[in-house]
């Protein structure tokens, strides 16, 4: 027994020391501290902030070691949390007191790595030990962590006493409860009246808030306008009927593209107008989803991600190469690509595109939705389910993952155009995996397969990094981890999908009804 | 009764379907017995001392491909999962060999020519930076099974591919963040230095067939040998084909299962490696992004020789490394598109020959 | 006089070098009963998956009504009235019972997509009758209470009834059932060997059957055909089987015929 409870803690100190070994070797100590002098309003120069945001980083990293290795005790025992949590601080500060020695040592003959560990910065170094002098400094890298792990386990023990846990238990019932009543409220015989109201609202704010808050506002909200339709027209394909596409960026550029090279004066002088190179933009993205799809709908699914992938590769590399460039641009894209226009009055202020956008999303909700509860969403969930017996059900499953993909591949190219229009600028950089990556990232994390979910996700993912500047250069770690972590705690994602509620007629069916059934054909 | 018995009637579309494959496949063939006939016989584009050049590039980067490929084929056979994050394993390989190198160079040994460790003992440098690459490709394998696909076994296909394409974006970015996105020269040993080797005179013009590049190519030659003889050979290759073929029966009989992958994922892992390190002596730049590519042509080639097929990827590895050197040129096509007429390989390939070259190995878990 | 509803044709199916199933010809009568037993292995579900389009029998045809629909995609086959279920159950786990029988509706149904996104008439029409309708199914098979429960959630003799409501969801002349009752306790066998019973009473469906429980064979079947090895070895009414020789030796092995003549007369003296 008491050799588990020190293995176990002893693992998770040294989880912890190598996270924050890793963490430190890419400078995340020093995002997170100037993100929380940020938050506490402390201004400050360059990347590293003041040394008191670095010790509170190692402190909650301590807490939560402390935390994880007091969770694991079985036993409701004070003592044994605490020593749990003290085990996994010390271990994981001893770690870091070798770092610091390590770091102190190089400080101390001015060696500077950065050549080969990038954020090893002298002064990253002397901020990592809190500014100190050297023996000083390793302490109390190590003094933090064990303290914080104690005080981690304490926090532990405590919540596991029965008044807090009581407190906590009655807290969350009431927080429930509001829940179920504002539930109550709004389906019951309030429920249209909730409705309208919410409606109204809504639509006052969607009416209102692009003029008021700014044009940088616009930029980023329309952003994650545009990563909307494209998740829910991902979701269509990868949510619905169970079929990974990697390179569903290529449909967007495919819209994106039609729109830039139909109505920018370069390098054509085409000017179709935007309404018409929209709508070839859609038509001509959901041709290539069916051409793509057509070979590949008998394989496993694996090889339509790789696949995908593949072809949204070609299609970048053949818009940078030299063999397309006269006819797009090549590298440097395609620029002044007009906006939009209503009744010959231009349309293209940052708020009207907002408002294209909201419409845009908007649209597509309705779609996805209409789509979802009918004939064609069951066949493509059969689909995902099980696609033997789908098929044997009777479903065409090669008609309805193709129809999948064409329709998915139309939202891709209707964000593609309006995304163009309202840059005035498309290239082929724009349309890399990374960015195929982003929208499936965010259905995944957002929840696959849901309207909520997916905005859900698309705020998390594309607005939040534009909020966090200083978590730029982490996002696409945190992408990667947050990718794995779904995967292995919460695959449904965090809005999980709910299947709907049919009302079933109340009176029981005799067997001569049975039998009428059988007759109406 | 029999009055309304509707007949199955094949449909218009599916008609279509049937017609459409080989009018694509001819449409293909054509356009390349075209552009063949136009470069190969009326233009003489290229003399023989080129394409013996091309010959021996696409050799090269061919058996890189062909390790890398074993990867995916070795854990596809085993878990029928696509192992996104194989070649960030790769990359990884590469660069533990790059540090290696700079960390010998910067012994000194003495004060005249040879001057410092990594040129004063060619051999044992190779040796050292091989090891540590595949030690650490190795480690990287396994701890990627262990952390992000293990607890995913039982979970829908879909779960486990995703979890390895976060793992890839993963790895990718904290390379980039740990060491600098800027491009690293790899320092070779003296007597491997790029650009020198045999010269051969085709044509009136010199071909040369680089020391790094026979090194290489002897090298992954070598290893694939290796890795053949302990598939066919060994206890742990018979374990592992035992694992690819049904899980719970091997499981019946003695073998631990969890064990045997992990040692897949160990050997895939260092396969990668040692052609990440190749990749750093014989191409010289090693940056975040360098497993990236070559993962998804090992991939490509994996398929093309048919996955889970061991021969298949070796031959699929050597075959797609000389399409892609020798194919522009045959084809007249710019040698940027040369990652385009790779992946046109893959849609070419899984439209009609899904099974690939030598065919695919199974087990009877498909259906 | 009844047609034949199904007709196998010297049906052979070859994995590798292993002749599955070896020349078999089968008649079904519409509206019969008719099982189809034999050891583990025998060939019985790779017949069924030749029949509903899983897989192309090397030689040999199926006739369907006359028809012949060898090598038809199996959507096809499904579409023209004949369903299944599966030995080891494969219910759309994530969707309700009641979207699982809608899915099972789906060949009979003509709205497509685009019905679905402007709601026409069409799709208001199909998607209440064929909500009425998969109750109606789940009243038949005695699951109305749980029609909007996650079909995966359902206890295993409800996802048992639950296969065969999808089923019937197409309206199929022709139903296969692969081993209805494996793993069930008496009671549930009861229960669906009378449900068994009902579908054809009522429906006039025609059932095809692999059973491994005798009594159920013996109780319900118009006819009985014996496979072994992929060999047909005899065929008949329940009776005439149940005292066939090489029936007995297949179960029992060789010398088996003798030893379940000793075996009867002990239990007569």
């Amino acid at each position: 027994m008491n050799k588990t409870l020190l293995s176990q803690s002893l693992r998770v100190g040294i989880t912890f020391g190598v996270i924050h070994l890793f963490l430190l070797l890419i400078g995340f100590n020093a995002m997170l501290g100037s993100l929380f002098a940020d938050i506490a309003r402390v201004k400050q120069s360059g990347s590293i902030p003041a040394s008191i945001f670095l010790v509170l980083y190692c402190a909650l990293l301590g807490v939560w070691a402390g935390y994880s290795a007091a969770k694991k005790e079985d036993a409701n025992v004070f003592g044994r949390k605490l020593v749990r949590g003290l085990i996994a601080g010390t271990v994981a500060g001893l770690i870091s007191a070798v770092v610091s020695i390590i770091f102190a040592v190089l400080v101390t003959n001015k060696i500077d790595p950065r050549k080969y560990l990038a954020v090893l910065s002298l002064d990253f170094m002397r901020a990592s030990l809190f500014n100190l002098p050297v023996v000083q400094g390793v302490a109390a890298n190590f003094g933090v962590l064990a303290g914080a792990g104690l005080a981690g386990g304490l926090l532990t023990a405590l919540s596991s006493f029965s008044k807090v846990k009581h407190a906590w238990k009655n807290f969350a019932g009431l927080v429930k409860g509001g829940l179920e009543k504002i539930r109550y409220c709004t389906s019951g015989k309030y429920h249209l009246l909730f409705k309208i109201i919410f409606l109204v609202v809504l639509a006052a704010a969607i009416f209102f808030l692009p003029t008021k808050w700014g044009s940088y506002w616009n930029y980023v909200i329309g952003t994650v306008g545009i990563y909307v339709i494209l998740g829910l027209g991902l979701n269509l394909i990868v949510g619905l009927s169970g079929q990974l596409v990697l390179g569903y960026i290529a449909f967007f550029a495919i819209g994106a593209y039609t729109m830039a090279l139909l109505n920018a004066p370069e390098p054509h002088n085409l000017m179709w107008g935007f309404w018409p190179a929209l709508a070839l933009g859609v038509v001509l993205a959901a041709f290539a989803g069916i051409l793509l799809g057509l070979p590949l709908m008998r394989l496993r699914g694996d090889y339509l991600a790789i696949v995908t992938l593949g072809f949204g590769e070609i299609i970048r590399i053949l818009l940078k190469s030299d063999l397309m460039t006269s006819f797009t641009g090549g590298p440097r894209g395609i620029q002044d690509i007009k906006g939009p226009t209503i009744f010959g009055q231009p349309f293209n202020t940052d708020v009207n595109f907002m408002y294209l956008i909201i419409g845009g999303v908007l649209i597509s909700m309705f779609i996805y939705n209409r789509l979802k509860h009918s004939r064609t969403g069951r066949a493509w969930l059969s689909i995902r389910e099980d696609e033997t017996v789908a098929r044997a059900s009777g479903v065409n499953t090669v008609k309805y993952k193709l129809l999948a993909l064409a329709l998915g591949a139309a939202f891709a190219g209707l964000a593609g155009g309006i995304f163009a229009s309202r840059n005035q600028f498309t290239g082929p950089d724009e349309h890399a995996l990374m960015a195929s990556i982003n929208v499936l990232s965010l259905i995944i994390v957002g929840g696959m397969g849901n309207i909520p979910g997916t905005i859900l996700g698309a705020f998390a993912l594309k607005g939040l990094p534009e909020i966090l500047r200083e978590f730029a250069n982490f996002r696409l770690l945190a992408f990667g981890a947050l990718l794995v972590v779904m995967m292995l705690s919460r695959p449904e994602g965090l809005i999980p999908s709910r299947r709907p509620t049919l009302q079933i007629p109340e009176d029981p069916q005799s067997d001569e009804e049975n039998k009428e059934v059988s007759h109406v054909d | 009764m029999n009055e309304s018995v509707p007949l199955p009637i094949a449909r218009k579309g599916s008609q279509l379907l049937k017609y459409l494959r080989p009018t694509f496949g001819v449409v293909v063939l054509l356009f390349i017995l075209y552009r063949l006939y136009s470069v190969l016989v009326i233009r003489h584009e290229y003399g023989a001392d080129t394409w013996t050049r091309l010959l021996i590039t696409g050799l090269i980067i061919g058996g890189v491909y062909a390790l890398i490929a074993i990867g995916y084929t070795l854990v596809y056979g085993i878990l029928f999962m696509i192992n996104f994050a194989h070649g960030e394993v790769m990359m990884l390989g590469a660069y533990a060999g790059f540090f290696v190198f700079e960390a010998l160079k910067s012994i000194k040994v003495s004060s005249e020519p040879p001057l410092n460790f990594s040129n004063a003992n060619p051999v044992i440098s190779i040796i050292i930076a091989f090891a540590v690459g595949m030690t650490v490709s190795a480690l990287s394998g396994f701890l990627l099974e262990k952390i992000a696909y293990r607890p995913l076994r039982k979970a829908p296909r879909l779960v486990p591919l995703i979890s390895a394409i976060g793992a890839s974006i993963f790895l990718q970015n904290a390379a980039q963040l740990l060491f600098s996105p800027q491009l690293r020269d790899v320092t070779n040993p003296e007597i491997l230095r790029r650009g020198i080797g045999w010269k051969i005179l085709i044509n009136g013009s010199n071909v040369i067939i680089p020391y790094t590049g026979v090194f290489t190519f002897a090298l992954s030659i070598l290893l694939l040998i290796g890795l053949y003889i302990i598939v066919r050979k060994t206890k742990l290759g018979r374990a592992m084909r035992a694992v690819a073929l049904d899980k719970k029966t091997a499981a019946l009989m003695g073998i631990d299962v969890d064990k045997t992958i992990s040692q897949t994922f160990l050997i895939s892992g260092a396969l990668a490696g040692a052609a990440g390190v190749m990749w750093g002596i014989h191409n010289g730049l090693v940056y975040y992004f360098v497993g990236f590519i070559p993962g998804i042509k090992a991939f490509t080639a994996a398929v093309l020789g048919g996955i889970g097929n061991l021969p298949g990827a070796m031959l699929g590895g050597l075959f797609l490394g000389l399409i892609e050197s020798m194919g522009p040129a045959a084809l007249g096509i710019n040698f940027q598109l040369k990652d385009v007429l790779a992946f046109a390989i893959l849609i070419l390939v899984l439209t009609f020959r899904p099974s690939g070259l030598l065919g695919e190995v199974l087990s009877e878990e498909k259906v | 006089m009844s047609t034949n509803i199904i007709v196998t044709n010297k049906v052979t199916k070859i994995f590798g070098g292993l002749t599955a199933v070896n020349q078999v010809d089968l008649e079904v009568k519409e509206g019969s009963i008719f099982s189809i037993i034999g050891p583990n292995g025998a060939g019985k579900t790779t017949l069924f998956n030749c029949i509903s389009g899983f897989y192309t029998p090397e030689h040999g045809d199926v006739l369907y009504y006359d028809v012949s629909i060898r090598g038809k995609a199996t959507n096809n086959i499904a579409s023209i009235g004949i369903s299944r279920t599966y030995q080891n159950i494969r219910l759309f786990s994530n969707l309700t019972a009641i979207e699982n029988v809608m899915v099972g509706q789906h060949p009979r149904l003509k709205e497509n997509w685009l019905d679905a996104v402007v709601h026409s008439p069409r799709f208001k029409r199909e998607e209440k009758t064929s909500i009425l309708e998969g109750i109606k199914w789940l009243n038949f098979v005695g699951l109305r209470g749980i029609a909007n429960s996650p079909a995966g959630s359902l206890p295993y003799g409800a996802q048992r009834k639950l296969e065969i409501a999808r089923a019937l969801g197409s309206k199929p002349k022709l139903l296969l059932l692969d081993e209805p009752t494996a793993g069930m306790n008496p009671q549930e066998t009861l229960e669906m060997t009378s449900l068994i019973r009902k579908m054809r009473d009522q429906f006039n469906i025609t059932i095809i059957l692999i059973e491994h429980d005798m009594h159920v064979v013996m109780g319900i079947s118009d006819h009985v055909a014996v496979l072994d090895f992929g060999n047909k070895i005899a065929e008949g009414k329940p009776a005439e089987i149940q005292s066939d020789e090489r029936v007995i030796e297949a179960y029992l092995g060789p010398g088996g015929a003798a030893l379940a003549e000793k075996y009867r007369r002990k239990k007569a003296s």
